[in-house]
């Protein structure tokens, strides 16, 4: 049986099933992730960072993906073709021009997402500092908050009770929320590091104090951000809240 | 008298009468100035007299100073002669005749009505009314809350018990105000004194004080007696005017029921044939007034008529009160969307957000999160996902849902194929469903043979391509462009541009075959071949929609991105969702009426939108319009009328009675007929029948307070010996005024006088 499921997801995924061209509408309607390129600073500490995820939510969803990298300017017009960018970095980078601060404002309030990974694995590193700089002038009047146990990012995909990364430098996310949506997410802990695989298939980095089970919680983290910016608050209708919080009491009885 | 006009010359013989006038104009202290000037200089010249022996001669000059000053005064004070031709006038009464509806109940046993005795009397009493036109002049007025004149002659024919209140007291008020400066010396009133603004134990004191202020007495003749009064009415019904669809509406009902017994009685609401709900309410011997509470679920939208009936017994005063109809206007509450997507995706993600921040809509979506192919390195317990309720959802409850959306959906294997009938019924029951494009969609969901291939827009080949990718720049058809879902502009110009600004899509499913019936609304221009994006479909009673591609989502966040906002996209989606929900106005047939409420014989102007399926405007075309009266559906009028080059029409309607009518415009095009319709109301308030007893109270008062009296008005009774008093009354036909004072008389009067004295003073040897 297992065999016969694994034949047929071979046979899915090479398009043998489907007449045509490709399984999706073109690479066009498949999930991609770019990278910000900012000026100053090493914009891509983790460099597989994305791709393994990606390959991660190709693996455990029925999310179709598009694991090429790709690495754009804030200000860049091609920003609008992809809603969710990612930003890693572990080293101060220079502030960005208001141009591409109006940008990437645009970006996010009009529907964007953007992950924001200090990969330095220090707390309180040069990087966050200018993470912050930078959130403080994109939203001068939203605060950055920690995101709460019961934010959708916690059941989107996994129910997690615990947010970790390579490292866990702070046992929280930290967000800015618009119009009841979150546009924004800022991880201290190094996802990009837990997600990294070489293109032999191997972990790049180590994880720092928790193992495996780290890395696993790392990876779902990286899953459910990306299912939240895809589904938003689903998981809040009436419809699934039962079931969530019958296993929420399982997993914890408190 | 016509010896005085005459020596005031020719044309003075036709004056009676005259009159001394004297100026107003001078102040009261020049009055006593010059009384005082006089009597200093009367006493002056006494004084200076002294030496004058001959009393006759002083007696002599004195007068001639007093005539002097005399003659001074009178041209001070202006006095003027008015010639007056003074005419005998006859006093005036008036006969108020209460017209309004509690004047059609019925007395008992004679089960003649309050107003056939009223009109009897004046026929039988229409001697006496010509005998007191002799002496009075007598005029007639139509009574309720207000007066209505009528001539003595048809006051019996023109009378009909049809005005809406009842307010004696302005009615008063109105004669008072009619007959100002007139002497009206008495009125005569024939009233059951069902007076809605009066209490049944007499009267105000404000009414009071009016009658007062009369002249003559008022007799009342009370019409109908509460002998035998037995009646059971509907007095009020509270509901609200506007309800929602399928939830359920409340409505309290107020009844009142006389001499009727203890009795258990059905309340019965009903739409046309249809009773909705019924209740039985128990009246006892020593109850008046009774409350009902209702609850009923509207099931259809638009304007409803409904109506609540309760029996009608034998010997039942009034009849009428026993039904009350209302009308309620039944809208959708929230458009329930059931969203199913196949994966999620930026498309789903976009147009979710949309449907969810739409306060008209009610969205229950699905996201299929994991294929059984995926490997989610978790047990259940740590995943939040739930299984996809789909019998569930497509057997039980599909019927609840307005509008089903598959997006980029595979029903296999979440749905069994045998259940997609369901949706082709609930389609061709009036449901809507729209498939959105993608790789799970259409040739690629499997749908190719099924029920839902029967109903979608579009034919599933059979090709080998499905797919046209890259980016593709979509153009709406410009002879669909009044289409409801294609209007993002009002103004055609600016509707063509809105769509051209938008950015192109990314990847289109190719190999489908526009139905015959459909409308194909958008298409892409690829190898010369225009292919369908947008694509919409009757369905029996139902809508369907295809939008073949998956990324509709660029014209909202890519076009922010190009410098515009997301405003079309949003304007898209409403449209999409209002005309596959079936909005009134999305209908091909647009009919309105002026008002919604008209009252009874007033013009209704009913203004109408022909349409056909496409949308264009069909002028030039004969369409028919029938008007029904509601819930019989008795056809009233049936005209044939033609649009104008706008494919627009008018017509003009006076549905005279009160009630719930339609106005049905339809038109029949290749077999096909296209329909429209609006529901108006004429009303006539029936507060009448709340207060239908006769208040013999209130007429006693009446009489009493201006020393009238009252009179029970029975069958064949003869009006005699009314008092009313009679004064001599004159009037004024004509005048003329003439001028005593600014003449030459007057003048040389005074120097006559003057010179005189100076002439007796100098011969007695004065200065």
């Amino acid at each position: 049986m297992r065999l016969n499921l694994f034949i047929l997801t071979a046979c899915l995924q090479a398009g043998i099933l489907m007449p045509g061209s490709a399984l999706a509408l073109g690479d066009a309607s498949k999930i991609a992730i770019p990278q910000i390129q900012y000026e100053g600073g090493n914009y891509q500490p983790r460099p597989h960072a994305v791709g393994s995820l990606l390959a991660q939510i190709a693996k455990r969803t029925s999310i179709e993906v598009n694991r090429k990298p790709l690495s754009l300017k804030p200000g860049d017009p091609r920003l609008y073709r992809y809603p969710f960018i990612y930003m890693g970095g572990r080293e101060t980078f220079q502030p960005f021009s208001e141009k591409a601060l109006k940008a990437l404002r645009n970006h996010l309030t009009y529907g964007g997402f953007l992950l924001i990974d200090d990969n330095s694995s220090k707390p309180n590193s040069a990087f966050d500092a200018s993470v912050r700089r930078l959130i403080r002038r994109l939203f001068p009047h939203i605060p950055l908050q920690r995101l709460p146990r019961d934010h959708s990012i916690f059941r989107s995909f996994y129910l997690i009770n615990q947010v970790v990364g390579r490292v866990v430098n702070k046992p929280y996310l930290e967000g800015i929320t618009t119009k009841g949506r979150t546009v924004l997410v800022y991880s201290a802990n190094d996802l990009g590091g837990a997600w990294s695989k070489s293109k032999l298939g191997h972990w790049e980095y180590d994880i720092i104090g928790g193992g495996n089970r780290q890395r696993r919680l790392s990876l779902r983290l990286g899953v459910n951000i990306v299912l939240y910016a895809l589904t938003l608050d689903y998981k809040k209708d009436m419809v699934h809240l039962p079931i969530i919080l019958e296993r929420l009491r399982r997993v914890n009885p408190r | 008298m016509n010896w005085l006009a005459a020596q005031f010359g020719e044309g003075w013989s036709e004056y009676n009468a005259w009159e001394l006038h004297w100026t107003s104009d001078v102040w009261g202290g020049t009055f006593a100035f010059l009384g005082v000037l006089i009597v200093l200089s009367l006493w002056f010249l006494w004084t200076s007299l002294a030496r004058i022996r001959s009393p006759w001669k002083k007696t002599g000059l004195y007068a001639l100073r007093a005539m002097t000053l005399l003659a001074v005064v009178a041209a001070i004070l202006q006095p003027q002669l008015e010639f007056k031709k003074i005419q005998p006038l006859k006093n005036t009464l008036a006969v108020l005749l209460d017209d309004s509806k509690s004047m059609t109940i019925k007395t008992y046993p004679s089960e003649k009505s309050r107003s056939e005795g009223v009109r009897r009397a004046l026929e039988n009493n229409r001697e006496y009314f010509e005998r007191l036109k002799q002496t009075y002049e007598v005029d007639f007025f139509f009574a309720s809350d207000k007066i209505e004149p009528v001539s003595m002659a048809n006051a019996a024919a023109e009378y009909r018990a049809q005005a809406v209140n009842t307010n004696l007291h302005q009615v008063f008020l109105d004669v008072a105000q009619h007959y100002e400066g007139r002497s009206l010396q008495g009125i005569l009133l024939f009233s059951d004194g069902a007076d809605l603004t009066q209490e049944a134990s007499g009267i105000s004191p404000e009414f009071t004080e009016t009658l007062t202020r009369l002249n003559g007495p008022v007799h009342t003749f009370q019409a109908g007696s509460n002998e035998g009064f037995k009646d059971l009415a509907i007095d009020k019904v509270d509901a609200t005017d506007f309800g929602f669809i399928h939830q359920p509406l409340n409505i309290s009902v107020s009844l009142s029921a006389r001499s009727i017994g203890k009795k258990n009685i059905p309340l019965v609401l009903k739409e046309g044939d249809k009773i909705l709900v019924s209740k039985i309410v128990s009246l006892k011997d020593d109850h008046l007034r009774y409350t009902a509470d209702l609850q009923f679920t509207p099931t259809s939208l638009g304007k409803r008529i409904y109506t609540l009936s309760v029996p009608v017994f034998a010997g039942e005063a009034v009849e009428v009160n026993n039904r009350w109809s209302f009308e309620v206007k039944v809208i959708r509450d929230r458009v329930r969307v059931l969203h199913l997507n196949g994966r999620p995706s930026w498309d789903s993600r976009f147009l979710r957000e949309v449907l969810a921040n739409n306060p008209k809509v009610d969205l229950l979506s699905f996201f299929i999160l994991r294929e059984l192919a995926d490997d989610v390195g978790a047990s259940t317990s740590e995943l939040s996902l739930i299984p996809f309720p789909s019998n569930l959802l497509i057997s039980d409850y599909l019927n609840s849902f307005d509008l089903v959306i598959f997006h980029n959906f595979k029903f296999s294997p979440y749905i069994d194929k045998k259940n997609l009938a369901n949706i082709k019924q609930y389609v061709e029951q009036g449901g809507a469903f729209l498939m959105i494009g993608g790789d799970l969609s259409f040739q690629s969901g499997g749908y190719d043979r099924t029920p839902v291939e029967d109903i979608l827009p579009m034919r599933i080949g059979s090709g080998s391509r499905e797919f046209l990718l890259g980016e593709l720049q979509m153009g709406v058809q410009p002879k669909l462009a009044h289409h409801p879902v294609l209007r993002l502009e009002n103004d055609p110009a600016q509707n063509a541009k809105a769509w051209k600004s938008l950015p192109p899509i990314q990847g289109a499913n190719i190999g489908l075959t526009p139905v015959k019936g459909s409308h194909v609304l958008a298409t892409i221009r690829k190898h010369k071949t225009d292919v369908p994006v947008l694509v919409t479909r009757r369905v029996k009673k139902g809508r369907t929609m295809a939008i073949a591609t998956d990324s509709s989502w660029n014209w909202n966040f890519r076009r922010v991105g190009e410098g515009g906002s997301g405003r079309y996209y949003q304007k898209f989606w409403g449209n999409v969702i209002a005309w596959m929900t079936g909005e009134p106005e999305t209908y091909p047939i647009q009919v309105e009426t002026d008002k919604e409420k008209y009252r009874e014989h007033e013009k209704v102007i009913i203004h109408f939108k022909v349409s056909r399926q496409d949308y264009n405007p069909v002028p030039g075309v004969e369409v028919d319009l029938v008007v029904k009266s509601l819930p019989q559906e008795r056809e009233r009028v049936r005209q044939t009328l033609t649009t104008d080059e706008r494919g627009e029409g008018r017509f003009e309607f006076a549905p005279g009675r009160e009630g719930f009518y339609s106005a049905q415009v339809s038109l029949t095009s290749g077999g096909e007929v296209l329909s429209g319709e609006t529901r108006f109301i004429v009303f006539s308030p029936q507060v009448e029948f709340q207060k239908p007893l006769v208040n013999e109270a209130l007429l006693k008062a009446v009489s009493k307070v201006t020393g009238g009296r009252y009179h029970f008005l029975e069958a064949g009774m003869k009006i005699e010996n009314l008092p009313f008093p009679n004064p001599e009354v004159e009037i004024k036909s004509s005048s003329r005024m003439v001028s005593l004072w600014d003449s030459w008389w007057t003048y040389g009067l005074i120097v006559g006088f003057l010179t005189v004295e100076w002439w007796l003073r100098r011969k007695s040897g004065l200065s």
